[in-house]
């Protein structure tokens, strides 16, 4: 690896500081591969993730080895539009009353709805992220105005905020504004977690050496606190990822998620299933393996943010 | 002493602060919000007459200026004054609010109890028996599912023990059309329609305690004095019971004074899925009719209360935890 990057006529100190992120994510990982739960957690993620981008490609396999008539897609209407048909050797979890096949609306739906779960948590991470940095670092009176800020929004009921952000925002529904909906709702708690970490790294030694050499605020927060704080918020992220995306099955259960004509989620599948009585057609699949997929990725979300939280947070790592 | 009060003082003005954020943001919120709410009252029905519309809109106010609607606002707020509900004129809002909140009371505050006591139970016998096959497998079990979308579960025991099995009703807190009495038969009655909807919320968040208070045990069962306890020759027993579980209580004072904020605020999802008349559902409609008195109220409501909570939760870590005053 040095001698790649040296021939790409990187510094010295660069190198150095390659080498040594490298030596702490090995090490990372060696404490993480013992954590049973989290490796559980962590493959089962894999899966999903990897068949969500291989999406096209698994339809084609499944289609040639089970020999349906056609490679479906999530939108195709494979059946006659109704109410719905129960399992078949052709579409093995049924179709749906808008005529498409169950799997491959299954299959695809993970598309979005992983994408509405990374993203989601990468803005309110960002957003919380800043907010704690800035208010733990600074303080003052800029403290006390974010953090009563921070409050209005922890103790404002999540789900009703959800709603009047979502009603709130012009245009209809749509991924970006289910996006920005539960990222603007969700960055809080990061925010007091990130401030409260701040608030004791900036009485360390360590910044009073860098300041004494001369480093100015900006410096000290990009050098030394943002990657010291950067771990946790990571450990966080994860966690915040699977409520992104329990928050988009949610807004999709009382309409006002992603259209479904459009695009698929699993949050919208499950709209679909209730639109189209799914149990009153004694059509069971099409309720429960969205939620079943929601359900094994959510649980593996947070299995690797405890086993991730178990190695990064300060307070736990004494174990 | 002298830091304490001071804290406690600081803390208490903030929590006025935030409030008095909430009331703003629930005043700009709702009015910023599309639509004629004229349009949630009267149906948009020609035959309705232009002058009852208009008639409407002088009587709630609709259409003074902004900043005398922002003053009349504040004032009744201070005065718990909310206005008449939107969808039934004539009934203040906040009585109906107060109305749900004795759902919601019985709801929450049962499946509250039953979490926590269950939750932290689980996770004192996961943390004691640590590594073990009921440690990992009650760990799996309960964050399987803390997983599902409330909704989901809700709507799977539905299907299983309403529909399919025919055990439990699956709407409502008693069967419709009768009223609470206080007789075996509507005792029963609400017993039975509160099963399903107390069984959702339980297990859903069994997980949550469970992981706090196992953490939090591990965490004391290393500390100094337990050692002390151990070398004193006190029994595995008495050191949980007497030096372990009394400290590791304090990071739950927290989590359990948010939960008593959320059985007033009432639990969205499993009252709209059961069609529970708590606090929850009637803000969920209440979102979708329009209704800004009766969302006001209960955002207010639910807003007071958690502020409460988390300032009685901050007051008890102090009486609790002397280390905390220095912050």
């Amino acid at each position: 690896m040095t001698s790649e990057v040296r021939r790409r006529g990187l510094s010295e100190p660069t190198i150095e500081r390659l080498r040594l992120l490298r030596k702490k994510t090995m090490a990372t990982w060696m404490i993480y591969r013992q954590n049973r739960m989290g490796m559980i957690g962590l493959v089962t993620l894999l899966v999903f993730i990897l068949v969500s981008v291989f999406a096209p490609q698994v339809m084609w396999v499944l289609a040639h080895i089970a020999g349906w008539p056609s490679v479906y897609g999530p939108f195709d209407e494979v059946e006659t539009i109704g109410s719905g048909l129960p399992p078949t050797a052709d579409h093995w979890l049924g179709t749906d009353f808008r005529g498409n096949d169950i799997l491959a609306r299954t299959i695809y739906g993970s598309r979005v709805s992983l994408l509405i779960g990374f993203v989601a948590s990468l803005v309110s991470m960002g957003l919380g992220t800043a907010v704690g940095l800035f208010s733990g670092f600074w303080g003052g009176w800029r403290d006390e105005v974010l953090m009563r800020i921070t409050d209005v929004f922890l103790v404002l009921p999540w789900l009703a905020l959800m709603i009047v952000f979502a009603t709130l925002l012009p245009g209809g529904p749509s991924v970006m504004k289910v996006v920005f909906v539960i990222g603007i709702t969700g960055w809080s708690g990061t925010a007091r977690l990130v401030r409260a970490q701040v608030m004791s790294l900036k009485r360390r030694t360590f910044i009073e050496r860098s300041r004494c050499a001369g480093a100015g605020d900006y410096y000290v927060v990009r050098k030394h606190i943002f990657p010291n704080v950067f771990p946790l918020v990571f450990a966080n992220s994860v966690l915040t990822v699977a409520l992104s995306i329990l928050s988009e099955s949610t807004l999709s259960f009382i309409r006002l998620g992603p259209d479904p004509t459009r695009v698929v989620t699993w949050g919208n599948m499950l709209e679909d299933a209730m639109t189209g009585y799914a149990f009153l057609n004694e059509l069971y699949l099409w309720f429960m393996i969205p939620g079943l997929c929601i359900v094994l990725v959510v649980l593996s979300f947070t299995l690797i943010g405890y086993a991730l939280d178990e190695i990064f947070n300060p307070r736990l790592r004494r174990r | 002493m002298k830091a304490m009060t001071r804290m406690i003082v600081r803390k208490a003005l903030n929590s006025v602060i935030t409030l008095f954020l909430v009331i703003i943001l629930n005043f700009a919120l709702f009015r910023l919000m599309p639509g004629n709410p004229v349009n949630a009252i009267v149906p948009p029905d020609p035959r309705i007459p232009a002058e009852y519309k208009q008639h409407l809109i002088e009587e709630y106010g609709l259409d003074d200026p902004l900043y005398v609607q922002f003053f009349t606002y504040i004032k009744d707020t201070l005065l718990f004054r909310f206005g008449d509900s939107f969808a039934d004129p004539g009934t203040s809002a906040m009585s109906i609010v107060l109305e749900n909140l004795r759902w919601t009371l019985i709801l929450a505050g049962t499946s509250s109890i039953l979490m926590i006591v269950i939750g932290m139970a689980i996770g004192m016998a996961a943390a004691w028996k640590r590594g073990s096959l009921f440690d990992s497998g009650s760990l799996a079990f309960t964050l399987f599912f803390y997983a599902m979308p409330t909704f989901w579960f809700s709507m799977m025991l539905i299907a299983i023990f309403a529909t399919g099995l025919n055990w439990f009703p699956d709407s409502g807190a008693l069967t419709f059309g009768t009223r609470p009495e206080w007789t075996w038969a509507s005792f029963v009655d609400l017993i039975r329609h509160l099963i399903l909807p107390a069984a959702s919320l339980t297990i859903g968040a069994i997980g949550e305690f469970a992981i706090i208070m196992r953490g939090s045990l591990m965490d004391v069962m290393t500390e100094d004095y337990i050692t002390t306890a151990r070398a004193k020759g006190l029994s595995e027993r008495d050191v949980m019971r007497h030096h372990a579980v009394p400290n590791a209580m304090l990071p739950m004072v927290a989590l359990i004074a948010m939960t008593l904020a959320f059985v007033v605020g009432g639990v969205f999802q499993t009252e709209i899925v059961f069609s529970y008349p708590g606090v929850g559902y009637l803000t969920i409609v209440a979102t979708y009719e329009l209704n800004y008195p009766i969302l006001q109220a209960a955002f207010f409501l639910i807003a007071v209360t958690m502020i409460v909570a988390n300032f009685v939760a901050d007051l008890l870590l102090v009486m609790m935890d002397p280390r905390v005053s220095v912050v």
